[in-house]
């Protein structure tokens, strides 16, 4: 170690001498800012702990330590599949009956749109009046 | 990544150097509270996620973000009110007259055992010689020596070469010899 750094090393030594002496209130609000800081990491974490949980049920990873976590993961999953099956049902049981009411509430009777005859009849009205 | 309790451990061990860091160059109590507070937030919303070796140089580097921020908004209120600074020489880098120390080579500070620095009123003559640093100099010193980074990493941090880490930490062990010299303390 060179003179250059032994002094270097005696000043942060004197130094460090003077953060021992730290004033109670200045340190007081040194911890007091520290835990603000750690609320905010503690507001960040949850949200990937969830992603976490997930995959760890998946992989059958390491799931002794958070049960409770893994099988919320795994309920949350499974409800949201059940949701998303029974609206697409719901949707499409909307569909059906709306083509339904539109059938019956034509002038046609459905079995006309069966009849080969109005079927001709009605590509040749749709057909350009030169042609 | 770095658990809750492993950010606390490290942020309780960084936070009273970082205090008098951030003191030493604002010379004021509440913003350098301030100064810390914000890069402690900083570290913990954004890069909690890193590695637990990774934090002491990104917590260094923005700290010295935060320090440098404060002379930027300090330098612009004091602009608004007065236009003095402007015949104050070299405007683009105030923060850095490095060039304008000048080390008197006849003092040889390394000559003399160091019993006197263990001396209690030391303390007080050393924190005052650091605060009338440059601030690279200041930054570079206590980066590298008391931070215990290395060239590398306080280079990185200060975002400048390793050439002149080296030169700011020399004439920063020069400027503080002289200083404590001149008070009657031989390093």
């Amino acid at each position: 170690m060179s003179r250059e750094e032994q002094f270097a090393r005696q000043i942060c030594h004197v130094l460090d001498r003077g953060t021992e002496k730290l004033d109670h209130g200045i340190a007081e609000r040194l911890r007091a800012a520290r835990e603000r800081a750690l609320q905010r990491q503690h507001a960040f974490v949850p949200s990937l702990a969830i992603v976490g949980a997930g995959e760890t049920a998946l992989l059958g990873g390491d799931d002794e330590k958070h049960p409770l976590r893994t099988a919320l993961a795994i309920l949350a999953l499974l409800l949201g599949v059940a949701i998303s099956y029974y609206w697409n049902g719901l949707s499409q049981a909307d569909e059906n009956e709306a083509i339904d009411s539109a059938l019956l509430a034509d002038n046609l009777p459905p079995t006309a749109y069966l009849d080969k005859g109005f079927q001709a009849w009605l590509e040749k009205q749709a057909a350009p009046a030169g042609e | 990544m770095a658990s809750r309790a492993e950010l606390s451990n490290f942020l309780a061990e960084v936070e009273r150097r970082a205090y008098k860091q951030a003191l030493f160059a604002v010379r004021d109590e509440d913003a350098a509270l301030d100064i810390v507070q914000d890069s402690m937030m900083r570290l913990a919303e954004k890069y909690s996620d890193k590695p637990l070796d990774e934090l002491p140089l990104l917590f260094q580097r923005i700290l010295q973000n935060a320090i440098r921020d404060y002379y930027r908004r300090s330098r612009t209120r004091s602009e608004h009110f007065t236009s003095l600074s402007a015949f104050e020489g070299d405007d683009e880098n105030p923060g850095d007259p490095l060039e304008l120390i000048e080390i008197d080579d006849e003092i040889n500070p390394f000559a003399a055992p160091h019993a006197a620095l263990l001396q209690t009123e030391t303390l007080s003559i050393v924190e005052e010689a650091l605060q009338n640093l440059p601030p690279r100099q200041r930054e570079a010193f206590l980066l590298r020596y008391w931070e215990g980074l290395d060239i590398a990493e306080t280079a990185a941090a200060m975002g400048c070469t390793e050439g002149s880490v080296k030169t700011h930490c020399s004439r920063a062990t020069h400027t503080l010899a002289a200083a404590l010299e001149a008070k009657g303390i031989r390093p």
